[in-house]
């Protein structure tokens, strides 16, 4: 009875308990093709944080941006109460907005219309899109470190998380990475680290066109394949060391 | 003992029987080999072909614009889908490593079996990748313990293995008796799911092919069922304990990689 209600409360916290499945529970679900996906935002929001994000260059991600965004948008300034998080919603909905951008912005040529063309391999095209991404931050990268400061509150940790972690997934995904075991999990979390510190880096980055964004994006991802490809040796060495052992003790007469 | 075990089967084919749907399709088991005798390589990367994914992004526009009006899959259908995907991906896997690692020891000691274990795992291996393919697709996230599962269904295939055939087919039949009712109660919601589609006169090309898949898997699964009734597991020393030991085993896996 005891075991009963204790396994029954465990199964009814065991969402609430844990940030991170939160994370990836929201990151990742199903994802069907015979289904238009819903807009990401309610018109009306959608309308005012759209034209607010145009005043960001000048105003930051200041409430004065939204309130000029709601008035260019043929709303009421008081409507930004619309928007509980404030300035958070409008850092969101740039966040959400350039994610989905992402699968229209960035085309690789498909498999069948390859003549001479080299091959895109799946690296090539992650880091193609991590660099589309991060030049949609071009126009507003001044006010960015706002924007992070922001986001690194704790009340919208988990949201700027999450947020991370679908940008990473969508971002394999594109790439048509198809793998589905642990490296499902190691790709998006490495990828997440690359992305948010390369995000930073270019927030101070003063060079031409950020050439060194680009370099630094570059060293990032070389040192995460030399590292994978290390361990899958080493994996590799091991399992087959193993199955060697077994297969001697077999040859042995050994009954294992 | 053996009629209990018939009727059981019987009752898990028999429970979908009742909509038009399954009708009968319980006469066409897959004797019929599956042509998916990809060998997935086992303790490696599990990286599949990348055709499915690129057909179903070519073919996605079209479909876009010939239903424009469709209700989409609610949250909760949805999250039914994550978690069915992502229990039947582990649950293929480690089916392919308890035939892999049992293999050895069985046909050691019974050649005439090579056959059969062969066949088994190569259905095994099919599925597999049939659910690897599908998880990749439709973006569900993988099983965060799947290496905790292969530690596991190794392990379980070793030690069944190494106390004789007998252990080695009850540990079978105890793992499919779970997946066919498994996958069982799976094929009922989504029966359900296509019957309201029906009626509303929206077929869905993706949930009856998800459909028609899970079938044939569910009657593979409860062929291997078959064959370890036919080879004695019946007769393995400690049959209660066993198989019960390996059902809870199999429910409390199943319940896990639902959530996470």
């Amino acid at each position: 009875m005891a075991l009963a209600r204790l396994s029954k409360s465990i199964t009814s916290r065991f969402p609430a308990t844990s940030p991170c499945l939160t994370i990836w529970r929201q990151t990742c679900s199903y994802h069907s093709y015979e289904y238009v996906q819903p807009p990401p935002f309610p018109p009306a929001e959608s309308a005012i944080l759209s034209a607010a994000i145009s005043h960001v260059p000048n105003y930051g991600f200041t409430s004065t941006a939204l309130n000029l965004g709601a008035r260019d948008a043929g709303y009421l300034e008081v409507s930004t109460n619309l928007l509980p998080r404030g300035v958070f919603d409008l850092i969101n909905y740039h966040l959400v907005t350039q994610r989905l951008a992402l699968k229209d912005t960035v085309q690789f040529p498909s498999e069948g219309e390859q003549g001479s063309a080299k091959k895109l391999g799946v690296g090539a095209k992650v880091r193609t899109l991590t660099l589309a991404r991060l030049r949609a931050n071009q126009p507003i990268i001044h006010r960015w470190q706002e924007a992070l400061a922001v986001m690194a509150q704790p009340s919208y940790v988990p949201t700027s998380v999450a947020e991370l972690a679908r940008l990473a997934d969508e971002i394999w995904f594109l790439a048509g990475d198809v793998s589905v075991d642990t490296s499902w999990y190691t790709k998006r979390a490495s990828l997440s680290a690359i992305y948010s510190a390369t995000e930073v880096f270019m927030t101070q980055d003063r060079s031409e066109e950020f050439t060194e964004t680009e370099e630094f994006l570059d060293s990032r991802l070389n040192e995460v394949m030399k590292v994978g490809g290390f361990l899958g040796g080493l994996g590799e060495w091991l399992d087959y060391t193993g199955h060697s052992a077994v297969n001697i003790l077999r040859s042995k007469g050994v009954r294992i | 003992m053996s009629l209990t075990l018939f009727s059981t089967t019987k009752a898990l084919r028999s429970a979908s029987r009742h909509s038009q749907f399954a009708l009968f399709d319980f006469l066409a088991p897959s004797i019929v080999t599956s042509s998916q005798t990809i060998r997935a390589s086992l303790f490696h990367s599990t990286t599949s072909p990348i055709e499915p994914l690129q057909n179903a992004q070519t073919s996605h526009p079209q479909s876009l614009q010939n239903e424009p009006s469709r209700k989409p899959l609610t949250q909760s259908q949805r999250d039914f889908l994550d978690s069915a995907l992502r229990v039947n991906q582990a649950g293929e896997l480690a089916a392919v490593l308890i035939y892999a690692s049992q293999t050895p020891l069985v046909i050691r000691s019974h050649p005439h079996l090579r056959p059969l274990m062969q066949h088994m795992y190569d259905q095994e291996a099919g599925h597999f990748s049939t659910f690897n393919q599908l998880i990749a697709k439709h973006r569900v996230r993988p099983t965060l313990m799947y290496p905790v599962w292969k530690a596991a269904a190794t392990a379980l295939g070793w030690g069944t293995a190494l106390m004789g055939r007998e252990a080695a087919m009850a540990c079978t039949e105890a793992v499919e008796t779970e997946i066919g009712g498994h996958y069982n109660e799976q094929v009922r919601v989504l029966l359900d799911w296509a019957e309201k589609l029906e009626g509303r006169g929206e077929g869905s090309e993706e949930l009856d092919g998800l459909l028609k898949e899970l079938r044939r898997i569910r009657d593979e699964e409860l062929e291997h069922l078959d064959h370890a009734v036919q080879n004695d597991a019946k007769s393995a020393e400690p049959y209660e304990l066993l198989t019960n030991v390996i059902r809870g085993g199999c429910r409390t896996a199943i319940w896990i990689s639902e959530k996470v």
